[in-house]
């Protein structure tokens, strides 16, 4: 299987601070990639310089086999869309108007577009805030219409940071069906979220990135063979555990 | 606990300034102390106007009618300054609100902020004169306490109706702030009536002087004076007492519980507002981008009001200043009043031009668009409404003030100027942004951070004097410098439009990015 990411010798700062820590990262195409980490570990750096939105110090990034550099720039990211933590919303518009703008920016065929993007919000249960201005919407349905925009795109790869935050139950399911539907499409997508079940559940390869570097890469097959003994859940404290720290609280 | 929840208030007015800001907050206080001093001293100079014999020699106009006159018009104009003035800005509602979350009860909370917010600096000098204004006229001692219950409960009043009176601006903007401008330039012309032809009009004041006294003391100062110069008894004195206090109280329970009911529900709700029609035309004239961000800049309030004043000071002002005898005034002020329209525009749109979006601009950088092409068009964008503007007002300029300079010689001082102020916000844009809310609308809030307005409006009007003062035989010469520096700001600026790109990157981006 070709790879539709791949990352070589990543390096991320912010003034002193190293976040990514010569990050070499290869995700197949058409795969659900699960990313999990203690908080600070870098995940959602590594998602923000993915979506070129934060620049790097060093190192190599391929997007569908193009070099990601300013002059591939435009290309790739026609290919690539996402929703990040706190998801990127145009305050003033209806989400309506914003789901319209982002697919007119994408070049996306007008035509059937607003029967799609109804259906969608129906399915995730915003169909009646279509007209309401999107700084009234509660968190959750900030993330549903994030979600739902960027499924419009049609991208080939969809980066999702903590999807899952802040949305109910029963759209966190439908989300699920969702991105299984991509998934049979050919779209590739990375998940990062605190939620191991349901990444255990969803995502075919799974890394454990701690420390601005990946300390385990569960691939299917090392998954089956781990996870007849454990849990994702125990496997995670295993790796990310940090000795001596259950004293502090005794005095609880 | 009320000591703490005020150092926390404190805390949060001054983190929220930087080191220019706490020095403007200096000047502030000393204004204040300026101000109390004044007001009490007019105060003090009106009510003594006729005890003086030496006043009585000056002014033998100056009968016991129209004494209480002056004393009327004074009371009610400075009701009228109080009512303005009457400052309800102190607190952070949202911040305040957090400490619903760790336990605060909300009553008590409600109470305290109530009270903090009555305290305001400014509301306690008002309350403050009144206080010196009617005490100096008391005779009895019942009208110290009728005097005091009708000063609050003017206060609470003016507090509880202002409180309504945002809303109703929230509502119908556009509606009440035409209506305030009007008033206000509505006002100043009358001034500027009277004071041509103050004679007359006495003349015609004098007869009726007793008839405007009865009328002027049913008015809200003539109301508040009355408790203090009327001799009404004791039994009078308690109803009215007990009167005032009642209503005190209800409006105080009424306000206490709309901060109850402000801590609950922190948004301000507005009506449901379908497709926009103005972002749909926007789209339509100015392009994705621009269009986008145009429609930001237009729906903000702040801007809805510049564009109302933009509008209404040229057309009060300028046929005012075309009647002025005085040809500096033509030649200087008009000009430069003129060729500060575009420039207000321009500072609208362009010196926090990545302030009305903030986090949003995220998303733009994750389109299929290079970035460079998007500020582009944006850049653009901004400058077309100013730059049609600029084209109207030379035109108007060459037509009605034909005095003035020659076609090339006004044409080259209004791109001059223009080009100036363009080179002054784009610094301003990349190096002192500032996230612009809904709110941003008071001192505290500004949309354009206060230190570039200062520097914009000290700039106009110097500039206006540099560019725009005639200097006979040297006028060549100005215009020749003038034609060069615009040559160089537009060559540089048109073959660098990609630095804008390194600077936002540079400058905004990562601001944005951890906001």
């Amino acid at each position: 299987m070709s790879e539709a990411i791949s990352i070589k010798g990543l390096i991320k700062s912010y003034d002193e601070h190293i976040v990514l820590k010569e990050l070499d990262l290869s995700i197949p195409k058409g795969s659900i990639f699960g990313l999990i980490g203690p908080n600070g570990a870098g995940k959602s750096t590594l998602i923000g310089v993915l979506t070129g939105l934060l620049s790097f110090d060093d190192g190599y990034i391929h997007i569908n086999e193009k070099h990601f550099i300013d002059e591939n720039e435009a290309e790739i990211k026609r290919d690539v869309a996402s929703v990040l933590q706190p998801p990127l919303l145009f305050e003033q518009f209806t989400s309506i108007e914003f789901v319209e703008y982002v697919c007119d920016i994408y070049e996306i065929e007008k035509q059937g577009l607003l029967e799609k993007a109804y259906s969608l919000m129906d399915f995730f249960e915003i169909k009646d805030f279509a007209k309401t201005k999107i700084h009234k919407l509660s968190s959750g349905s900030r993330k549903k219409l994030a979600f739902v925009t960027a499924v419009l795109t049609e991208p080939k790869i969809l980066l999702l940071d903590e999807p899952f935050e802040a949305v109910d139950v029963i759209s966190i399911d439908r989300m699920k069906t969702v991105l299984r539907r991509l998934k049979e499409k050919g779209v590739t997508m990375i998940i990062t979220s605190h939620i191991l079940e349901v990444v255990e559940n969803l995502c075919d390869d799974i890394a454990i990135l701690h420390q601005g570097g990946i300390i385990a890469y569960l691939d299917s097959v090392s998954r089956k063979n781990l996870q007849e003994n454990s849990s994702l859940h125990e496997i995670f404290s295993e790796y990310v555990k940090v000795e001596g720290k259950d004293d502090v609280v005794d005095w609880l | 606990m009320f000591g703490r929840l005020l150092a926390l208030n404190w805390k949060i007015f001054v983190s929220n300034l930087n080191k220019f800001q706490l020095l403007l907050l200096i000047g502030y206080i000393m204004f204040l102390g300026i101000m109390t001093v004044n007001l009490v001293g007019t105060a003090v100079v009106v009510l003594l106007l006729d005890s003086e014999p030496w006043m009585k020699m000056q002014l033998p106009w100056l009968t016991p009618e129209i004494y209480s006159f002056l004393l009327l018009v004074f009371a009610n104009t400075y009701w009228l300054m109080h009512f303005s003035f009457t400052n309800l800005r102190l607190l952070n509602i949202a911040e305040n609100r957090k400490l619903l979350g760790f336990g605060f009860p909300l009553k008590k909370l409600s109470k305290y902020l109530m009270i903090i917010g009555f305290c305001h600096p400014v509301n306690i000098i008002y309350n403050f004169t009144w206080i010196v204004f009617l005490m100096i006229q008391v005779s009895n001692f019942y009208q110290v306490l009728v005097g005091i219950a009708a000063i609050v409960f003017n206060y609470v009043l003016i507090y509880s109706i202002k409180h309504r009176f945002i809303k109703i601006i929230e509502r119908r903007f556009i509606a009440v702030v035409a209506g305030f401008l009007f008033l206000i330039f509505g006002l100043f012309q009358a001034v500027s009536l009277f004071a041509e032809n103050s004679q007359q009009i006495f003349y015609h004041i004098i007869p009726r002087v007793d008839t405007l006294n009865n009328f002027l003391s049913w008015s809200p100062g003539g109301l508040l004076t009355q408790t203090v110069t009327e001799e009404y008894g004791w039994l009078n004195a308690a109803i009215i007492f007990g009167f005032l206090c009642l209503l005190i109280g209800l409006i105080v329970v009424d306000h206490f519980h709309k901060t109850c009911e402000g801590l609950n529900n922190p948004t301000i709700k507005k009506e449901e507002q379908q497709t926009s029609k103005l972002w749909s035309f926007l789209r339509k004239v100015m392009g994705k981008n621009a269009g986008k961000y145009y429609y930001y800049v237009m729906i903000h309030p702040y801007n809805k009001l510049q564009l109302l004043t933009l509008a209404i000071v040229p057309v009060v002002y300028v046929p005012l200043l075309l009647q002025v005898k005085y040809e500096a005034a033509q030649t200087i002020l008009i000009p430069t009043i003129l060729a500060g329209i575009p420039v207000a525009l321009l500072a609208m749109g362009m010196a926090n031009m990545y302030g009305y979006e903030n986090r949003e601009l995220l998303m733009h950088l994750q389109f299929p668009v290079k970035l460079e092409k998007q500020l582009k068009e944006r850049f653009l964008g901004v400058i077309i409404l100013p730059l049609m503007v600029f084209y109207l007002i030379t035109i108007f300029e060459l037509l009605v003030i034909p005095q003035i300079v020659g076609v090339f010689k006004i044409f080259v001082a209004n791109t001059f100027f223009f080009l100036c102020f363009m080179v002054l916000f784009i610094w301003s844009s990349y190096y002192q942004y500032q996230k612009a809310t809904y709110t941003s609308f008071s001192y505290k809030h500004p949309i354009i951070p206060q230190k570039v307005t200062f520097v914009i409006s000290f700039a106009i009007f110097t500039m206006g004097y540099f560019i725009f003062v005639p200097i006979p035989g040297l006028e060549w010469y100005r215009i020749t410098i003038m034609s060069v520096v615009i040559v160089v700001i537009a060559v540089y600026l048109w073959r660098h439009v990609g630095f804008l790109v390194n600077l936002f990157k540079k400058q905004i981006l990562t601001r944005l990015w951890t906001e």
